[in-house]
């Protein structure tokens, strides 16, 4: 793109409405993007600092309104670029209330270091918290996500899972394709993770 | 009338006990008295009363913009209450009457319990900064945060604090005091709820130029959250 | 809100059945239910009611308010009045609903039930759509509700209070914008050491 055609901001703005049309559930960290609104932040400010001596020392008003467009342009980029941070953020934290403590295989290559790190540290504060709760007794908080309907529910099963062993011990084993009719709360996880599916 | 609600507003709160055949009253008062060493008087409460205090904190909790007084103890009463039935049922016929109908009602408690838990969660999550400001300022017994929720909050700022700052707030310029103030997210106590009293109130301020409304106990209301803020801390009306 | 919380709230109503068994009582920690001899009706919640039907160990009782004629004079009443009537029940939709899908046998001339019920439901949502529209373009924050039940509530919930919350924004902002409009004026006329200490907060790092 010509620089002609180019306004400030545009770059953020963009990184914004990628993120927003891409339908994965997290899309690759924008490495470029990000960077390229941090240069354009910086320019604008040094620019900004440049003038703003000129301006005090020249008392020429008519930089007033350049100054003030700047310092919105860079506001705005700003605003953009942590929003964007931000939506990302809470994808990565719905991703430890949907898959748990491990990031996925096939979304782990989207994820910038700092961003790895921040789920770590979020799923582990997480389950310290759950295992605190009522005075040390615990609670798991992904689980009953739904209000109850019923205690056992038809379930089928999507793929080879094998052995599953049930609170009282009893074992069944989850073929492809072959039904059951289980505890909702104990097969709620498995659901989840698209072992089974729920057949009404 | 055929039907009734079993969680009331007031008039329960004067019922007798009801006995547990799978744990006693005496159980939960000694474990009710056993948390408040100090408090030499605690009046016994029952599983009931217990239950009702949480799904009411819970329906609160749902629609309130912002973060309500934790509830840790009434969450531990049932948390252990919980518990113990489990326990007592590990020998019963999982096809017995009983078991089936008392572990549906379980799987109802742990439904409300985990979804009170979650809401305060997301709160905390979202206004994470602001919540810990407001808190620094309450003496100990108002403090909306349980102790857990408190060290969840730090670590969650902080978590996000690096987060940000390892990507992008630490390479822009012109970082100012007034930035990081600017980026804390306050809740809207001016939103609007639907309210129903418990209680008859009088004088309740309903809008901005200090017009003013008797409520009668059972009235419904649509009203901004702020000016009945403290109708719901003080259980003079719940949030619907 | 999910509508399945509406639903698991309105559960908790306690309706009639008549068991096919006995048993002794059971100490819920909501409340004792039973004993249950068969034959005789016993009072439950909903949600227990549902799953021994389900099982087929009980017959549902439906109500008294889910009768025809009662319901037409509900019906009748609602069309008259200019205000909201008081429902037989508090969760009216979600009990009707419910004790239908599961036990429609167990209810008398459960089709015409449900275009009544389903009626007044509707005479009564348009009673709110006209309500709000009025309550907004009058530019209220506040009003009485009474009689209105959970889940009519929470049919206007995505409308009612979004929109008042989205119009008090604006008022703010166009409160905020007025005043941001004539500081700049202040200080774009101001003298220069005033724009000079503007410059600072400003541009200085």
């Amino acid at each position: 793109m010509s620089r002609s055609n180019r306004m400030f901001g545009d770059n953020a703005f963009n990184l914004l409405k990628d993120l927003q049309r891409s339908s994965q559930t997290i899309p690759a960290f924008d490495d470029d993007g990000v960077r390229q609104v941090l240069e354009e932040i910086k320019a604008i400010f040094e620019e900004n600092v440049a003038q703003a001596s000129n301006y005090n020392s020249s008392a020429d008003r008519s930089l007033w309104p350049l100054l003030n467009y700047r310092h919105a342009a860079l506001q705005r980029n700003k605003r953009c670029l942590l929003a964007y941070l931000y939506e990302r953020m809470q994808r990565i934290k719905a991703m430890r209330w949907e898959f748990g403590p491990i990031i996925p295989n096939d979304i782990k290559p989207a994820l910038c270091e700092p961003e790895v790190q921040f789920f770590n540290n979020y799923s582990k504060s997480l389950a310290a918290y759950m295992r605190s709760v009522g005075d040390g007794q615990g609670i798991d908080l992904t689980g009953n996500l739904r209000p109850p309907k019923s205690l056992y529910i038809e379930v089928r099963c999507v793929e080879n899972y094998g052995k599953f062993e049930l609170d009282d011990g009893e074992v069944v084993h989850l073929r492809k394709n072959s039904q059951h009719y289980l505890p909702r709360a104990q097969v709620e996880p498995l659901v989840r993770q698209g072992i089974l599916q729920h057949i009404t | 009338m055929s039907t009734r609600e079993i969680m009331s507003d007031s008039e329960n709160v004067e019922q007798a006990p009801n006995e547990h055949e799978l744990s006693t009253e005496a159980d939960l008062a000694r474990a009710y008295e056993g948390d408040d060493d100090d408090d030499e008087d605690a009046e016994p409460i029952t599983a009931q009363k217990v239950l009702e205090i949480l799904e009411t904190a819970w329906t609160n909790e749902m629609f309130a913009p912002e973060l309500l007084q934790h509830q840790s103890d009434m969450l531990e009463l049932m948390m252990s209450q919980v518990a113990h039935m489990e326990e007592q049922m590990k020998d019963l016929d999982k096809n017995d009457f009983r078991y089936v109908v008392h572990q549906m009602e379980l799987e109802r408690i742990r439904y409300i319990m985990a979804s009170y838990l979650r809401c305060r969660l997301q709160k905390i999550e979202a206004f994470t900064q602001y919540i810990i400001n407001q808190d620094a300022t309450y003496d100990a017994a108002d403090k909306r945060l349980s102790p857990e929720e408190a060290k969840y909050a730090q670590e969650f700022a902080t978590n996000v604090d690096e987060y940000f700052s390892k990507v992008a707030t630490r390479y822009m310029p012109n970082q100012q005091r007034g930035e990081a103030e600017q980026r804390i997210v306050a809740p809207n106590l001016m939103s609007h709820v639907f309210l129903k009293a418990n209680v008859a109130v009088s004088g309740v301020i309903v809008g901005v130029d200090d017009e003013e409304v008797d409520l009668t106990p059972g009235s419904q209301h649509i009203i901004p959250y702020q000016l009945v803020a403290d109708l719901i801390q003080k259980n003079q009306a719940k949030l619907i | 809100m999910d509508p399945s919380i509406i639903e698991f709230i309105g559960e908790k109503s306690m309706i009639s059945i008549i068991p096919n068994f006995s048993n002794e009582p059971l100490h819920l920690v909501y409340g004792s239910v039973g004993p249950f001899r068969a034959g005789f009706p016993v009072f439950v919640p909903l949600w227990l009611a549902t799953h021994l039907r389900k099982q087929q160990k009980c017959r549902i009782v439906p109500p008294e308010w889910m009768e025809l004629e009662t319901l037409e004079e509900i019906k009748e009443e609602e069309k008259r009045s200019k205000f909201f009537t008081k429902m037989p029940c508090e969760h009216y939709m979600v009990v009707a609903q419910l004790v239908m899908s599961t036990a429609p046998d167990d209810v008398p001339r459960c089709e015409e039930l449900r275009t009544i019920i389903k009626d007044i439901f509707d005479i009564r949502e348009s009673k709110l759509r006209t309500s709000i529209d009025a309550f907004i373009k009058g530019e209220g924050t506040y009003a009485k509700l009474d009689n209105l039940t959970l889940l009519e509530i929470h049919s206007v919930r995505p409308i009612l209070p979004y929109s008042l919350d989205h119009i008090a924004r604006y008022q703010r902002m166009a409160t905020a914008s007025q005043r941001d409009t004539s500081m700049l004026g202040l200080n774009t006329t101001g003298s220069a050491s005033g724009t000079g200490s503007m410059s600072n907060s400003l541009f200085t790092q």
